[in-house]
């Protein structure tokens, strides 16, 4: 961790139009549980449904994606990433720190935002809130790590991003079962299915490697980028 | 004493231009034949061609399919109306990846000048930028369904060919072009940053498209039906089908139908008009800095 790095990083992340995206979501996540609450009583089915299809399917790739790639995406393609690995700073510890400037984001803006909308809609009705959140902050973690990956590598990392989260996860996983085993959003799910009782949830991942594979993709993410970082070549591109 | 200098001007063999000088209209045309080239990658380096190009075969991908499916079991494969719809998160994808192409370097890297400095006005370039999008939307929309249509008449099924549907799934395609490329390059223009641009456009399709499906599933879980019928039209493919429905006929492709009458073609005029504004409203003010 380097606070000096850190310290730029989430003013580059807070202070531009980035941000409105990054906020955006959540605030829609909460006004539709509002909303959802004052059409008719909010029963748990739908706050399941609402947490499944829009906070753990949308809005955590999205912020996953628009975080993880944030964080160090614009630097390399403006070519001002060079000032910073110019510096004698190792190059896993800015991969390292990035990561924590984004993975705190979507933490913020993800987890805490879907804990008030499934709060706000049952309260704590078969620990639907604290799964949800719990799965959140999991899943958030490992896409910021993820697709911080993906900006280190291709300069259309929020079009690959885009192509995984919908291609994979929304279209291959929803016909074969097998690619559900390699998607964060199963992940993040089964976190929450095994947390909350509720018998509206289903998930086809056990807890155990749900876990230990979002340990494993976030690690791995990690030291990838940061060996990335040591050998990475700025070649000009359109 | 110093020598008077003898100062030469060198011939390099600068030339004025004698050729003829096209106006405005071949301008925008070039503009529009630059930008539509551009979309797919045709012009620029060998990277920029692989994502559009997989998409476009992504999108082709049902038709051919179908067609050896008619051809082997002499059955209508996939629906000409609702080819749209069914591959609705690969045309956003497109939508998303390509239209900041058109709109973001322009913006950052300040050329905007230069293009303006020339007869293009704004209206000009941006009627350009428009319409080589709305025609790269189409074609990838397009090129399936012909090509599913000459599949079915060389496979040659019993019955009558299915020209009616194709040709207002073909009509459907212009007006989901003309949307899709309108909303595209107003939510790609407001960041000169290509990144950004790809996940504002994504980020408004998938909000679009999942809350229609939690309050369609939320209205139904409590019996109000015509409520839910019309939080479909929430998601912009499905508010184009259901014009589609509504003006050539065609069987609805959400499984549900849609709310009867012409609103759903005043919302696409709306959504397109106010898209329009706000792009015209975002280069007032891109173009004088």
């Amino acid at each position: 961790m380097n606070a000096v790095v850190a310290d730029i990083t989430y003013r580059a992340m807070l202070g531009r139009k980035r941000i409105w995206l990054l906020a955006l979501l959540p605030a829609a996540l909460i006004g539709m549980a509002a909303l959802l609450r004052l059409i008719g009583g909010p029963d748990e089915h739908t706050a399941v449904i609402l947490m499944e299809k829009f906070s753990i399917g949308t809005m955590l790739p999205l912020l996953g994606l628009i975080a993880g790639t944030g964080v160090i995406a614009p630097e390399i393609e403006d070519g001002t990433i060079i000032h910073l690995l110019a510096k004698p700073i190792s190059r896993p510890v800015i991969a390292l720190t990035k990561f924590v400037v984004a993975a705190s984001l979507v933490a913020v803006f993800g987890a805490l935002s879907t804990f008030i909308a499934a709060f706000l809609l049952i309260r704590d009705e078969s620990g639907v809130a604290y799964g949800f959140a719990l799965g959140a902050l999991l899943g958030g973690v490992a896409y910021a790590a993820v697709f911080m990956l993906v900006g280190v590598i291709t300069r259309h990392a929020v079009t690959v991003g885009v192509i995984y989260a919908l291609v994979w996860e929304g279209l291959v996983g929803g016909y074969v079962p097998g690619a559900r085993t390699f998607s964060i959003q199963q992940w993040a799910t089964s976190i929450a299915d095994r947390i909350s009782s509720s018998p509206f949830l289903t998930s086809d991942v056990s807890l155990g490697f749900a876990v230990s594979a979002v340990v494993v993709v976030t690690v791995g993410s990690l030291v990838w980028a940061g060996q990335r970082l040591r050998s990475l070549s700025l070649t000009g591109d359109e | 004493m110093m020598p008077e200098p003898t100062g030469v001007i060198h011939d390099i063999g600068y030339r004025h231009y004698e050729g003829a000088r096209l106006g405005r209209g071949s301008a925008f045309g070039a503009l529009m034949l630059h930008s539509l080239r551009g979309v797919f990658g045709l012009g620029r380096a060998a990277r920029a061609k692989i994502i559009p190009f997989i998409l476009a075969g992504i999108l082709l991908l049902p038709g051919v399919v179908s067609i050896a499916i008619m051809a082997l079991v002499k059955q209508q494969g996939m629906g000409y109306s609702d080819y749209a719809s069914i591959m609705q998160p690969v045309l956003a994808i497109f939508l998303a990846a390509q239209s900041p192409y058109l709109v973001a370097p322009d913006l950052r890297f300040r050329v905007l000048p230069l293009y303006l400095s020339r007869p293009v006005a704004v209206l000009d370039y941006l009627g350009a930028k428009l319409a080589a999008l709305t025609i790269a939307m189409f074609l990838v929309l397009a090129v399936p369904l012909t090509l599913l249509f000459a599949g079915e008449l060389l496979v040659d099924l019993p019955g009558p060919p299915h020209t009616a549907e194709y040709f207002s799934a073909m009509g459907g395609a212009v007006i989901l072009a003309v949307l899709l490329a309108a909303l595209g390059l107003a939510l790609a223009s407001f960041t000169p940053r290509r990144g950004l641009g790809v996940a504002s456009v994504i980020a408004f399709y998938l909000f679009t498209s999942v809350v229609s499906i939690v309050f369609f599933g939320v209205f139904m879980s409590i019996g109000r039906d015509v409520a839910a019928k019309w939080a479909m039209l929430i998601n912009p493919f499905f508010l184009v089908d259901s014009v589609q429905v509504a003006l050539f006929g065609t069987d609805p492709s959400n499984g549900e139908g849609y709310p009867p009458g012409l609103w759903s073609c005043l919302f696409v005029l709306m959504a397109i008009v106010v898209a329009l504004a706000g792009l015209f409203l975002r280069y007032r003010k891109a173009a004088s800095s």
